[in-house]
């Protein structure tokens, strides 16, 4: 009886504390993407091209300290340093960016082809990702966000997902996270009291899978 | 005596202050929506999860992301400046509510050093206004005075960030120590109760006992006054804590480096406010859009830690009747507090609970 009232009372103080602190991250970078699926000649599945646009906050204070000779005008040239930090960077984060073939994880390499564009007060990264092993699944899924939620993914409303060179019969479906299909990872109250929000940013993930038969 | 009077009575306190929270933001919308603040709000977005929490985070998110069109607003409209420091209220306010700013860790600290609510209160503003303080000085040396890059800057946050995990882990290890010490003793002066049969040692058997008598009195001699403390409450007379544990040597002190260990750490959300202010040639608006969204923060983490305060009295009260249980429940529920504080800042530091890590990208 003493036993169990001192738990309860560890229990209202942890959940005052820890459940407070379950209400994780909100965004502080809002990036729109576009995303292209790259298919080889013989219909396997190469890499991802991303083009990841961040927000003007976001985009304003990546541009801190970038030495320009127009005020205001950024080149490629002249952004080439902070691309190279942007995709060093992610690599802890794994691109944000999570494939299965067929229900198996993929691998990514490094980086390749990658860029930053500057326009509208926007910063764009582009950036190519290869898979480790060129893939050829019934079904690939490709999905789209940050675990953590520090960051926001939103696919471009204008062609958000491209295949490249995919065979005739491939067939895409896209889904973004909060138009209501997306229920079966619907965030209840009970979630957050559970603690457990490690991977509280899947409910944000925009999926991508294509079927190929 | 059942706990569930405790737990009825602190769900209300809780409501009540999700009830002031909404009754709060009803009036900020109300603000908005006239036109000292500028134009038309636009849309909201449509909440992404349901119920309470779903809500703040969509509420946040669309104050957060309404502060850089407001601070480019400000630099042809002197009025916006005050739709900014509305915003950054709101958003300092929603915001603490959700992760990390200290307020798990601060509550966790009051429960388990006897902390009075005013208390609670003070720790709260001083680590909210020291959170701005930070998030200025590293936009102001890093940003303006050096030129340096974002690449710097989050490095010198992240560097920051986990100095403060560190800091909140040897904070509670420390806590964990004394409160430990003080919960062992309980745990021994206590009359074996059938619970806790299992842990009591035999020497201990009963009071009246010779045998044990000697002990204790050797114990005292040992341990000087806490001992004392908790023969008192052991023999019932005295449940509350001594003074002297309240605001004895080194209590502000300890206040002082819970305030630091808290504070050190800035937002990040701050902080790209403040860059984005300064690269807008309105770096003052920046500064004063961080120190109101510090006291909206230090609103909300003071409600917290009251709350927390408050439901520890209520133990303390409910507990009060038993003789030596009391004590030991007391001793148990800081002993957990202070265990508390340790975890988070172990969870922190090695990224059990992610708590908004700086992400440099």
């Amino acid at each position: 009886m003493l036993m169990r009232r001192l738990l309860d009372l560890l229990l209202l103080v942890g959940v005052l504390a820890l459940g407070a602190n379950a209400a994780q991250a909100h965004p502080h970078v809002w990036i729109t993407a576009a995303s292209e699926l790259i298919y080889a000649p013989d219909g396997s599945v190469t890499g991802v091209r991303h083009a990841w646009t961040f927000d003007d906050m976001f985009s304003t204070y990546a541009l801190q300290g970038i030495e320009t000779r127009t005020k205001g005008v950024y080149s490629r040239e002249e952004l080439s340093s902070l691309a190279q930090t942007n995709v060093e960077s992610l690599k802890e984060f794994a691109y944000f960016t999570f494939a299965k073939a067929d229900g198996r994880k993929e691998k990514f390499q490094e980086p390749v082809d990658y860029f930053l564009e500057y326009k509208d007060d926007a910063l764009t990264l582009h950036f190519t990702l290869p898979l480790k092993t060129p893939v050829k699944p019934r079904q690939l899924a490709l999905e789209v966000f940050d675990p953590t939620y520090f960051i926001d993914f939103k696919l471009a409303d204008k062609d958000p997902v491209r295949l490249v060179g995919a065979p005739a019969a491939c067939e895409m479906k896209f889904q973004r996270p909060n138009d209501g299909t997306a229920n079966a990872q619907r965030l209840g109250e009970q979630n957050f009291m559970s603690g457990d929000n490690s991977n509280y940013g899947a409910m944000f993930a925009n999926k991508i899978t294509v079927d190929c038969p | 005596m059942s706990l569930k009077p405790g737990f009825a009575r602190a769900l209300t306190i809780t409501v009540a202050a999700a009830a002031v929270v909404l009754v709060l933001d009803g009036v900020i919308h109300l603000l908005m929506a006239q036109t000292p603040f500028g134009g038309p709000r636009p849309g909201a977005a449509e909440p992404q999860v349901g119920g309470i929490v779903g809500w703040l985070l969509s509420k946040q998110s669309e104050f957060y992301r309404e502060m850089s069109a407001t601070i480019r607003a400000a630099k042809s409209d002197g009025s916006a400046v005050w739709t900014l420091l509305a915003i950054s209220f709101a958003y300092g306010i929603f915001h603490a509510a959700g992760p990390g700013h200290g307020k798990a860790v601060i509550s966790s600290y009051l429960v388990a050093n006897q902390e009075t609510a005013r208390r609670g209160i003070v720790l709260s503003f001083a680590s909210a206004l020291m959170q701005s303080l930070v998030a200025v000085v590293i936009v102001g040396i890093c940003a303006w005075l050096l030129n340096a890059t974002a690449k710097t800057m989050c490095g010198a946050e992240k560097a920051i960030e986990i100095a403060s995990y560190g800091l909140i882990a040897a904070f509670g290890a420390r806590l964990v120590w004394t409160k430990g010490g003080g919960f062992m003793r309980a745990l021994q002066a206590s009359p074996p109760v059938p619970a806790l049969a299992l842990a009591a040692h035999h020497d201990q058997a009963g009071p009246g006992h010779d045998h044990d008598h000697h002990g204790h009195q050797h114990r005292h001699d040992d341990h000087g006054h806490d001992h004392d403390h908790v023969d008192d409450e052991h023999c019932g007379h005295s449940h509350g804590p001594v003074p002297s544990e309240l605001a004895g040597p080194g209590g502000w002190r300890r206040g002082l480096s819970a305030i630091f260990a808290v504070g050190v750490r800035p937002c990040s959300g701050a902080i790209l406010v403040l860059v984005f202010a300064l690269a807008q040639g309105m770096f003052w608006a920046g500064i004063a859009a961080t120190f109101v969204m510090g006291l909206g923060t230090a609103i909300t983490v003071a409600t917290i830690a009251v709350i927390a305060v408050s439901a520890k009295d209520l133990a303390r009260r409910l507990s009060a009747g038993r003789e030596g249980g009391g004590a030991l429940i007391m001793r148990g529920v800081e002993f957990g507090a202070a265990g508390l504080v340790l975890l988070f800042g172990v969870g922190l530091l090695f990224g059990y609970i992610a708590a908004e890590r700086v992400t440099c990208l």
